[in-house]
């Protein structure tokens, strides 16, 4: 006869059971058991990389520190001239810094939280295994948090580095910064998830009008902020005064009650701190106090969610699933048609397949929104520029760095939703191999409707910012050249590197984007736009500074001869190279591999 | 062990399961058949806690599925359409995950995982990562952690898809030895072979009611149609306009 099993109290119903039934875990258990699976998966993730992807990881972490690098370098030096100013305007710098990151990473990571725990197979898998719902929140909070929060650490902590070094900050200002960092993304991404977990759950029909809502109201804020900071005039020159009535217009972000105040408090006084001094030691048990505050604030924000998960998931996951399904008509419009039907039969299928990108980016409202917004903004600062009144030599620059930002939006959404683009397509792929398409039509179509798509609006954005500059045609020609060569050169590092490095089995896009290729995309993105701005930039300020200044101003050789018309032109045709590197380089990579793809 | 009483659940204004009032005892292997978009989907859903009854209420081993859904879920194993896997851990990996979820203590875990790999010929490839898996490999390895906490209750949701003819008979021959030991299976299905061989009882589902309930037979004898074939009783059943089963004598070219 075989032994009785071991006999243990059952949680479930208080009686006694073999302990070889399945029992109810603790919630610490559950934490570890999805700590244990999240360790698991990443440590797969990194062996898989270094085993079969060296090189590409090697690369990634190499421009990576060198865009580390050029970050801290740019704010060495912005930190350096504030210093030299004797201004005290760096609190208000930090508070508008982090206010505007707490505003979108609620929304970034609640955005990020309403896809992993409503649309993912594994909250589906989660969910139908004895797990509490506030252990699944937590679990998919976490990888909610680290996608949202990655690019505020790449952006921040070069910034705090560098503001370290410019006020001789003490080993105890480094060594508390990223506590500080981790302490302030939890509360942001805890209010994201919290509002999350509340429109599904208790008012899932509005959930996308109040999203809108908040969404608009939080850009009419910004809208009204960036305003009032630009739309009034003054000094013409950036000096003391004009940091001081510019910065004085924000210190709205300076309320004791946000999150964004104790960081930046506590990042000063922890600048300030050490054990050397009665002083140094009163601002480090300040700087604790900020940092015990920050801490302190997350725990609670993060216990209100784990309630607000136990009474809300569930319960939010059966109504979104239950939503009566959209059933969406929409006929193809005039535009459509006048692309597909003009131009030869030979490039009929090209002109089909942009078509078909063109009604998916039309009906994707995360796609066309976040364009309108951004670009929207954009637009709003370039209307506000004249307000500046800048001298010539200022001008150009301003221009310069104007266009920088139309290339790093741009660049954001070249990698965010066209280097996807191939992998997406890869999934559908048994459509498109039946039909008498060639491969490099299908990569030559994401191409064209990348460059093609951008080239209006960027090209409008810098023609107003010039406009309201009041620059020269020849300036802006230049500007307008380098422009074209932006949306060229990135849709084409877009496009070929995500038909090199394609994810077939992923189908979330922005999982996709945020895969290495995607990280490779954006850093190789970031040093192009560097590139096509610096070159010319360089030559055209030394050209206007010789006009305005006189030719003293300038040293003789090669920098003479840079700041003439030569010079500008010689820049210009080394952009126009660049341009064209960058996108031949990466396209040839991507046609080659699209062609030797094999499509199970 | 499972009780389905008089739950409904809308999508909107679109019912898709209504008032279904279903009982199924310990031992028994039933099959839920039903066209696209009959509710068999909802149903098992709202059987495994996914979705919650608008009304009525769903019971496993008496445990409430809204009230009560942990306690629930301890004595369920679920087999989706589409199986769901960690691309980055290896089968044994997920097979260790799904037992710790369900509390087995590590010695038993080893235990059942050598058995259902050994079940399931899964030890050729349980060591590798599953983004490698084919179809019927990744639903091999759903149905063994399915099975790994050895569940009362086994629901199926169309179990043979990607199943080789090997597979499907390990499944097949596995549901048998199980039901006769007591486990409960509910399987909804579109292989009206596999319900006529296996299940005891069918229920076949239309726009969200439950149209039919009992074994093939009686449903022949109900339509009178004793010699034919559960496929054309099914067809005859959900046919566009029939509100429920016919007699012999009401079908044309019937075999009289």
């Amino acid at each position: 006869m075989p032994p009785e099993p071991p006999i243990a109290e059952s949680p479930i119903a208080g009686s006694r059971i073999p302990v070889e039934t399945p029992r109810l875990l603790t919630v610490e258990q559950e934490a570890g058991r999805l700590l244990i699976l999240r360790t698991l998966t990443a440590w797969s993730t990194l062996r898989s990389m270094l085993g079969t992807a060296r090189l590409r990881l090697g690369l990634v972490v190499v421009l990576s520190l060198l865009f580390w690098a050029s970050l801290y370098g740019l704010f060495f030096e912005a930190f350096g001239f504030l210093e030299s100013l004797n201004l005290d305007v760096i609190s208000l710098l930090f508070n508008t810094f982090f206010s505007s990151l707490f505003v979108m990473l609620v929304f970034s990571t609640g955005i990020l939280l309403y896809s992993g725990l409503y649309g993912s197979a594994e909250a589906r898998l989660l969910l139908t295994l004895p797990v509490r719902p506030e252990a699944i929140f937590s679990h998919k909070f976490q990888e909610a948090v680290w996608f949202s929060s990655w690019g505020f650490i790449l952006l921040g902590s070069p910034m705090l580095v560098a503001y370290g070094q410019v006020h001789g900050g003490a080993w105890t200002y480094y060594a508390l910064m990223l506590p500080f960092m981790i302490s302030f993304v939890v509360i942001p991404a805890t209010l994201g998830g919290m509002l999350c977990l509340w429109l599904v759950g208790w008012i899932p029909k509005l959930r996308l009008h109040a999203l809108s809502i908040g969404l608009l109201a939080s850009s009419l804020i910004a809208a009204w902020v960036a305003w009032s900071v630009l739309a009034a005039g003054g000094s013409d020159r950036l000096d003391a005064a004009w940091f001081e009535q510019t910065f004085g217009r924000l210190t709205i972000t300076e309320q004791r009650v946000l999150p964004s105040w104790w960081l930046s408090s506590g990042l000063t006084e922890s600048s300030r701190s050490g054990f050397t001094t009665p002083e140094a030691r009163a601002s480090l048990v300040e700087a604790c106090k900020f940092l015990t505050l920050l801490i302190a604030n997350g725990l609670l924000l993060q216990m209100l969610a784990g309630w607000l998960a136990r009474a809300t998931y569930r319960v939010g996951y059966s109504h979104l699933a239950c939503e009566a399904p959209h059933r969406r008509r929409t006929r193809s419009g005039r535009f459509d048609s006048l692309i597909s039907d003009a131009g030869s039969r030979a490039t009929r299928p090209l002109r089909l397949l942009i078509v078909k990108d063109l009604r998916l980016f039309r009906r994707d409202v995360s796609q066309w929104s976040q364009f309108a917004i951004f670009f929207g903004l954009l637009a709003l600062y370039f209307f506000n520029v004249r307000s500046f009144d800048y001298n010539h030599a200022y001008k150009s620059m301003i221009g310069f760095l104007n266009l920088a930002v139309v290339g790093l939006i741009l660049s954001t959404f070249t990698t965010r939703f066209v280097y996807p683009m191939i992998s997406l397509e890869g999934r559908r792929f048994w459509i498109l191999g039946l039909l008498p398409v060639h491969r490099d039509q299908i990569v030559w179509s994401k191409f064209l409707f990348a460059f093609l798509g951008s080239l209006l609006p960027c090209c409008g954005l810098v023609w107003l910012s010039d406009t309201m500059l009041g620059l020269g045609r020849s300036l802006v020609l230049v500007h307008e050249i380098c422009c074209v060569m932006l949306c060229m050169g990135l849709s084409g590092i877009a496009v070929g590197l995500g038909a090199r490095m394609p994810d077939l089995r992923e189908s979330s896009p922005s999982k996709i984007a945020a895969g290495f290729g995607g990280t490779l995309s954006l850093v190789i993105s970031s040093l192009f736009i560097m590139t096509v701005v610096i070159v010319p930039a360089l030559p055209t300020h030394l050209y206007f500074a010789t006009r305005s200044l006189g030719p003293n101003v300038v040293s003789r050789g090669v920098f003479s001869w840079l700041g003439t018309p030569g010079g500008i032109i010689a820049s210009v045709a080394i952009v126009v190279a660049v341009g064209l590197a960058a996108t031949i380089l990466p396209m040839v990579l991507g046609l080659r591999a699209f062609r030797r793809m094999e499509l199970a | 062990m499972i009780e389905f009483d008089h739950a409904s659940r809308t999508y909107g204004s679109k019912t898709a399961v209504a008032d279904l009032s279903l009982s199924i005892p310990r031992g028994e292997l039933f099959a839920l058949l039903g066209p696209n978009g009959a509710g068999k989907t909802t149903t098992i859903r709202m059987l495994v806690g996914l979705l919650r009854p608008s009304r009525g209420a769903v019971r496993v081993c008496g445990r409430d599925l809204v009230r009560q859904t942990r306690e629930a879920h301890l004595h369920i194993g679920y087999v989706p359409d589409e199986p769901c896997l960690y691309d980055k851990l290896t089968g044994r990996e997920f097979l260790w995950f799904i037992a710790d979820m369900f509390g087995l203590p590590r010695h038993v875990s080893r235990r059942r995982i050598d058995r259902e790999i050994e079940t399931f010929e899964l030890g050729e490839f349980a060591d590798d990562l599953s983004e490698s898996y084919s179809l019927g490999m990744k639903q091999r390895l759903v149905f063994a952690a399915a099975m790994i906490h050895d569940p009362d209750v086994l629901v199926l949701d169309e179990p043979m898809v990607g199943l080789d003819p090997r597979s499907a008979r390990i499944v097949k021959d596995l549901l048998e030895d199980r039901t006769r030991e007591g486990m409960t299976v509910f399987m909804s299905t579109h292989t009206l072979a596999l319900a006529e061989e296996m299940a005891d009882r069918v229920g076949i589902m239309v726009r969200g009611q439950l149209r039919f309930l009992g074994t093939v037979g009686e449903l022949q004898k109900q339509m009178s149609l004793e010699s034919t074939s559960l496929e054309q009783l099914y067809l005859e059943l959900t046919a566009p306009g029939t509100a429920g089963p016919r007699r012999r004598a009401d079908i044309p070219d019937a075999p009289h």
